[in-house]
């Protein structure tokens, strides 16, 4: 049989989508209203379930009498702790403290015989109507036996109010990180300081809430789930064990998720009480959390107190830093771990020799955490970054001298942390040079200088940032490898269907341009399908900065077998070697005759139509499923029992320049700079979207956001009237520059881009608002900088006397 | 959601409001824009058997009679900021409805009337009307009656207006031509509430000397406090020495501070002094 | 328990008529997504401050979780389904989608609907208007840098062409940048 070479028209050179801007796939369902997100799903029957939450922070839950609400006539369902008990387990930790040495405790999706937080379900109802089922819940009866409430770490560590029974105090988990002769270095030092900051309850707070929907299939006997979720194997890992069903009974589907930041990692015990409630009833349940609700679940909330050797020449030799976290009641999502990533990151890009890192995660009874974006790095970075700046201030030395002379050099990597950790690559220095020439540091300087004769207070921050991301935790669903599949159709169009998720980051439009690229077709022709455990290979979905990492690793893998294959078959019918191909957008020609070439769509073709013939030395149909694992991880310990979970650290310079009100304490924000290193980079715009939305909620984070309870452990700040997060007047535009370090260790060179930003911008605000400060002598040391808290600390240094 | 179930009445006047709102003062929650008493009945902080939605009431004309601009009780923040007669009798009110936050999509629909009859200490519209020295017009089954502003705000969500009365329309006397007025509004961030806020209505002579003052304090205390300042001001100049010590007058005025999540009693006294001060300064300025 | 009380709501919704008997307790956005069925309306807060619920009722731009859905008798309502005309994209739809206004799509009605009565009154606005005019609408994706830039975009191209163009601010051709 004789083959036609077809001619295709001659292309223009050809296209790279990598590294391009290319708008967001399917963006116009979005700018039309019709996206679908998971509150907008109606299934035939649907049922609405709405929760009883515990008006006490910590009591015995002596009875729970529904009977009432079930009187009513559109209630279908109303269930106790103990009849939910009886229906489904526990639900199981995302990360057991328990594998690490920690204690634990079982979380149950409605309380049974006690409460632990003011919020905690206690009861459902199940409704026709949402109205309806919130409604019902006055009518149920819980008789409660106050205990006294502890929300400050202090008194857990001693005991105090025990939360849970059987533990001997409130500690989940204390973990050492100790290298060098610490006694020696401050012993030796020639100079010392010791401070303290103390970091607020802050929240990710995305614009949708929580939401899940669950349809019981009785005849087929499984579960579809379809929730706001970044993780949907994983979750179906709880669901499976909290629910007593096989995981191949539950489909998991995440429709487009309205921001995740954390929040929508799983364990939350609405999850499995939506499950349970739809097995009960037969008919499908949904849940939509409302605000309020959101708002119990914290994060961040820590203290840091330090000391720091360092010498005349500003080299720190020595760091002891004693972290205290406030982690609330403990829930299974994956939370507590933050502190624990908080200590290990220290000192960040610093060179320190000697560390005395102790980090005590303790029990109280605030709602419980859940995973927050930058995952306890943004604390690690913050509290480095003040440590660096109150170096300069004591020596009376340039903020960017003490990073310099502090900074990892660019030859020295990869390089081992303190902890461990092994950085990939970076130029520190050449990030921050280039900070300040785009920000016009020295000119700065002297309007600062200008404006404090006035009696103006202008502040100029720095800040470093490293935020190791893409990581995996051994032992745990935290995996830093993922999944996916590339299918080319016979028509030469490409579907993509991969583990990893987005909850709006855009790393579908990414991963669709690394496989447009990689087969040779237009990114119009690649549909990228994810968060549905019923069609997509096994992955572990959307933290740590992972997904273009890891997704679009496994994707480049996977796209790069179709090429093989397509090239093979190519080559045959255009009689030449597959290396004498060139892959266009949609042809495939020969290089030294780019006039011979062929339609992909044909070549597709014939990989299923000419099996026999010219396309026999491939296995048929184009698809492929590949895995991708980043080098750089080991979970084996080092000969100090170290291990290396992270394969990548991206690492930024961020300025903030700030004006503070002295009479009214507040602050605002001027201009902000940052240069960010995330390796190669898929598309800029969407790196420039992650890094803005992160140094935004960084801001926030500095400036008003807190998450605030009364005595009795209520939440006070329950609504965004009272929870301040940053509006478009309350921000300037951000100057950004890229600077790029590839990793060696990551296949696309690519690092992690999706946490970094709100430690570093946190941190730059926080010192820009102490440099405004510095001539009245103040020192701030409670985060947010609030107007409250700045007034505070104003007075506090006048009535010490100012400039000390 | 709102859990109970409503009874939904539009009244086509005043007259009828009333009658619908006397036999079920207790019950009844009027609605001029909503949103503030929407969200409350959300989140079940007010359950009211009947809503009454004043939106054909006839209410949300802004007028001129004798000496005063009546501003009816269901006039928006918007329709304020847009009108003319107040940009040229009473400029105070434009410049400062125009500072309400939530966005246009809340100054479109939601009034001045309803601040007042709401009367939480952190907002805005109070303080103006006190220093402005409006006048309340209130509608009940007993008839109609004046409440001087400053009489009306008696406490955190308390006002003069009996429950089975509504709030017709406010009527502020026209200040004298050539008076000079600012509004200074504290808050935290962009559309965060007033922490604390002053209303300022100066009238100099030529010399540029102090012939009346009339300031309020917004936000720092339960009601509005009306500062008095006109010993100090009045034939003076406004010079720094001068909105110093009004500076200290005003801190003085707050005994007892409001105290709410986003700012404690003592940041809001503190800050009470610099508002008032920034606000005359601003004023004698040209506002 | 109480009986339920009906509401006859008769509202203009995107150019069409629709009468329905609702439940007098429904928010005027529960009745937008859930009775009229456009669900492009979100729901984020439910107490007036994040702005994802913005509509369009009798021409100004509102939040739709502070209104009953008995109010909406007699008005006229425009909801983000009713911004592209004929299939062709509102050019403020199209500068979003452009310039990458949003990641997450949550708060993008609200927003899209800010800057349209934003530039119908004030059609060349600087930055600082523009942030302004986003003040009632949040946003947690962004750090709201690419949504100023889109409503830029958007006044750029709808006070720039034609006339005739002007007249109408929808297109169907994708510009190139
Ligand atoms: C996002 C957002 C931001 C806001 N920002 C501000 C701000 O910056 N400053 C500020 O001060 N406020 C602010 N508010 C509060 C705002 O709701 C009020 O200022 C608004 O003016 C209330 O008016 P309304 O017409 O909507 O009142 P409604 O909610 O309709 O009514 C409020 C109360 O007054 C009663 N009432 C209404 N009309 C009458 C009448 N004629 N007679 C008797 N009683 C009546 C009602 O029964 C109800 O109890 C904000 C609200 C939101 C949602
Ligand atoms: S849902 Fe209406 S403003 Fe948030
Ligand atoms: S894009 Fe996600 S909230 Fe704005």
């Amino acid at each position: 049989m004789t083959i036609e070479v077809e001619r295709a028209p001659r292309e223009a050179p050809r296209r790279r989508y990598v590294g391009s801007r290319q708008k967001k796939l399917k963006g116009d369902l979005f700018v039309r209203g019709k996206a679908r997100y998971v509150a907008d799903i109606e299934l035939p029957g649907m049922l609405h379930a709405a929760v009883l939450r515990s008006p006490h922070a910590h009591a015995h839950v002596k009875s729970v009498d529904v009977s009432r609400a079930l009187e009513i006539s559109d209630v279908v369902a109303a269930v106790s702790g103990e009849d939910a008990r009886e229906l489904t387990g526990p639900v199981p930790h995302f990360i057991d403290p328990a594998v690490f040495g920690g204690k634990t405790a079982e979380v149950r999706c409605l309380a049974v015989e006690k409460v632990v937080y003011a919020g905690q379900p206690v009861a459902a109802v199940v409704a026709a109507s949402r109205n309806d089922a919130e409604a019902a819940l006055d009518a149920i009866a819980v008789e409660y036996e106050p205990l006294e409430v502890g929300l400050e770490p202090a008194a857990g560590t001693q005991g105090g109010t025990l939360l849970y029974e059987g533990w001997e105090d409130n500690t989940i988990i204390h973990i050492p990180f100790v290298e060098g002769d610490v006694e020696a270095a401050f012993a030796e030092a020639e100079h010392t300081l010791e401070d303290e900051v103390r970091i607020q309850r802050y929240t990710t707070a995305p614009i949708e809430t929580r939401g899940y929907v669950a349809d019981w299939d009785t005849s087929a006997e499984s579960l579809t789930f379809y929730g706001a979720c970044q993780n949907p194997h994983p979750l179906r890992w709880v669901l499976s064990h909290a629910l007593g069903l096989p995981e191949g009974k539950i489909r998991i589907v995440a429709p487009h998720v309205g921001g995740g930041f954390g929040l929508k990692m799983h364990g939350h015990p609405e999850e499995a009480l939506v499950c349970m409630l739809s097995r009960m009833l037969e008919r499908p349940v949904r849940w939509i959390e409302d605000r309020r609700e959101t708002f119990l679940i914290g994060g961040r909330e820590q203290t840091h107190t330090f000391k720091v050797a360092f010498d005349d020449e500003g080299r720190i030799t020595g760091l002891r830093n004693n972290i205290v976290a406030n982690v609330g009641a403990l829930g299974a999502p994956p939370g507590w771990g933050m502190a624990f990533l908080t200590a290990l990151s220290f000192p960040t890009g610093y060179r320190i020799p000697n560390q005395d890192v102790q980090v005590s995660i303790v029990a109280t009874n605030k709602g419980p955490w859940n995973a927050s974006r930058g995952y306890g790095k943004e604390a690690t970075n913050l509290v480095m970054e003040r440590i660096v700046d109150l170096v300069a201030q004591k020596l009376r030395m340039a903020p960017a001298e003490v990073r310099r002379r502090n900074f990892i050099n660019k030859d020295e990597f990869p390089y081992k942390t303190n902890a461990g950790l092994n950085i990939d690559s970076g130029d520190y220095h050449g990030a921050l040079d280039k900070a300040l020439a785009m920000m016009g540091y020295d000119d700065l300087r002297a309007e600062q200088e200008r404006l404090r004769a006035e009696g103006r207070y202008l502040g100029i921050g720095l800040a470093f940032e490293l935020t190791p991301e893409g990581g995996d935790i051994p032992g745990t669903l935290v995996a830093g490898f993922d999944t996916t599949t590339v299918k080319m159709d016979p028509q030469g169009k490409v579907t993509v269907l991969t583990g990893v998720t987005t909850p709006g980051g855009g790393n579908e439009t990414g991963i669709a341009q690394i496989v447009a690229d990689e087969v040779g077709v237009s990114l119009e022709d690649v549909t990228v399908i994810q968060g549905d455990t019923g069609l997509c290979p096994y992955g572990f979905g959307n933290y740590s900065g992972r997904s273009m990492l890891v997704g679009g690793g496994s994707a480049a893998l996977a796209a790069r077998d179709i090429r093989e294959k397509l090239a093979k078959v190519a080559a045959a019918m255009l009689e030449t070697e597959p290396e004498n191909l060139e892959f266009g957008e949609g042809v495939i020609s020969r290089r030294d005759n780019p006039d011979a070439s062929l339609p992909t769509e044909t070549v597709a073709y014939s990989v299923l139509t000419l099996a026999f013939a010219t396309a026999a030395m491939v296995e048929p149909t184009l698809e492929s499923t590949r895995v991708y694992k980043p080098d750089n991880i080991t979970h084996i310990p080092d000969e100090k029992g170290r291990i290396q979970p992270y394969p990548s650290y991206s690492s930024a310079v961020h300025l903030a320049v700030v004006e503070v009100d002295a009479e009214t304490g507040v602050v605002d924000l001027k201009r902000f700079g940052v240069v960010h290193d995330c390796g190669t980079i898929i598309n800029p715009t969407f790196v420039e979207g992650q890094m803005q939305g992160a140094v935004a909620m960084g801001v926030g984070a500095a400036l008003s956001e807190e998450l605030i309870y009364d005595d009795e452990g209520n939440l006070l700040t329950d609504r965004f009237k009272t929870y301040l997060m940053p509006r478009a007047g309350d921000l300037p535009s951000f100057e950004m520059e890229h600077q790029v370090t590839p990793s060696p260790f990551t296949l696309l060179g690519a690092k992690g881009a999706g946490e970094a930003g709100v430690g570093g911008s946190q941190a730059a605000v926080a010192n820009a608002v102490n440099d405004a400060l510095a001539p009245l002598g103040v020192t701030l040391r409670q985060m947010p900088l609030s107007p409250p808290n700045v007034l505070r600390a104003i007075r506090e240094a006048a009535e010490k006397g100012g400039v000390s | 959601m709102i859990t109970r179930t409503l009874e939904y009445l539009v009244p086509g006047s005043t007259g009828e409001a009333v009658e619908m709102l006397t036999p079920s003062a207790g019950e009844a929650k009027l609605l001029a824009g909503g949103t503030w008493v929407v969200p409350d009945m959300t989140h079940g902080r007010v359950r009211p058997a009947r809503v009454i939605d004043l939106r054909r009431a006839g209410l949300s004309e802004i007028r001129e009679e004798d000496g005063h601009v009546v501003v009816g009780a269901t006039a928006t923040y918007s329709e304020i900021v847009a009108s003319s007669l107040l940009r040229e009798k009473v400029g105070l009110l434009p410049i400062a409805a125009a500072k309400i936050t939530g966005g246009a999509q809340v100054r479109n629909f939601a009034t001045a009337g309803g601040s007042a009859c709401y009367a939480i200490p952190s907002s805005d519209a109070p303080a103006w009307l006190v220093a402005l020295g409006a006048k309340m017009r209130l509608l009940g089954a007993s008839g109609e009656r004046e409440v001087a502003a400053e009489d009306f705000f008696r406490g955190a969500f308390r006002t003069a207006a009996r429950p089975d009365e509504m709030l017709t329309g406010m009527a502020i006397p026209t200040p004298p031509a050539g008076a000079r007025f600012a509004y200074h509004k504290l808050k935290f961030g962009e559309s965060g509430w007033p922490i604390a806020t002053a209303a300022c209505v100066l009238g100099l002579d030529e010399e540029g000397r102090c012939r009346s003052a009339s300031l309020a304090l917004g936000a720092v205390a339960e009601t509005p406090l009306r500062v008095e300042v006109g010993a100090v001001l009045e034939g003076s100049p406004v010079t720094r020495e001068v909105a110093q010590e009004v500076e200290e007058i005003a801190h003085r005025a707050v005994a007892e501070p409001w105290t709410d999540v986003l700012a404690d009693g003592e940041y809001r006294k503190s800050v009470a002094g610099v508002v008032a001060k920034r606000v005359l300064l601003a004023a004698a300025n040209g506002g | 328990m109480e009986t339920k009380s009906i509401v006859a709501v008769r509202t203009t919704i995107n150019g069409r008529e629709h009468s329905a008997e609702v439940d007098s307790r429904l928010l005027l956005v529960e009745a937008i997504r859930d009775v009229f069925g456009l669900k492009g309306t979100h729901i984020g807060c439910l107490t007036g401050d994040c702005g994802a619920c913005t509509v369009v009722v009798d021409g100004k731009i509102a939040k739709s979780c502070l209104m009953l859905a008995a109010s909406a008798d007699g008005r006229e309502i425009q909801t983000v389904e009713g911004l592209a005309r004929d299939g062709k994209l509102h050019q403020i739809q199209q500068s979003f989608w452009d310039e990458y206004g949003f990641q997450c799509g949550y708060c993008l009605p609200g927003m899209m609907f800010s800057a349209k009565e934003l530039l119908e009154t004030d059609p060349r606005p600087d930055e600082a208007a523009i942030r302004h005019a986003l003040q009632g609408n949040l946003c947690r994706c962004t750090g709201y840098q690419k949504i100023v830039q889109a409503v830029s975009t958007a006044a750029d191209r709808m006070s720039g062409g034609t006339n005739e163009e002007r007249e109408d601010d929808h297109r169907d051709d994708t510009p190139t940048r």
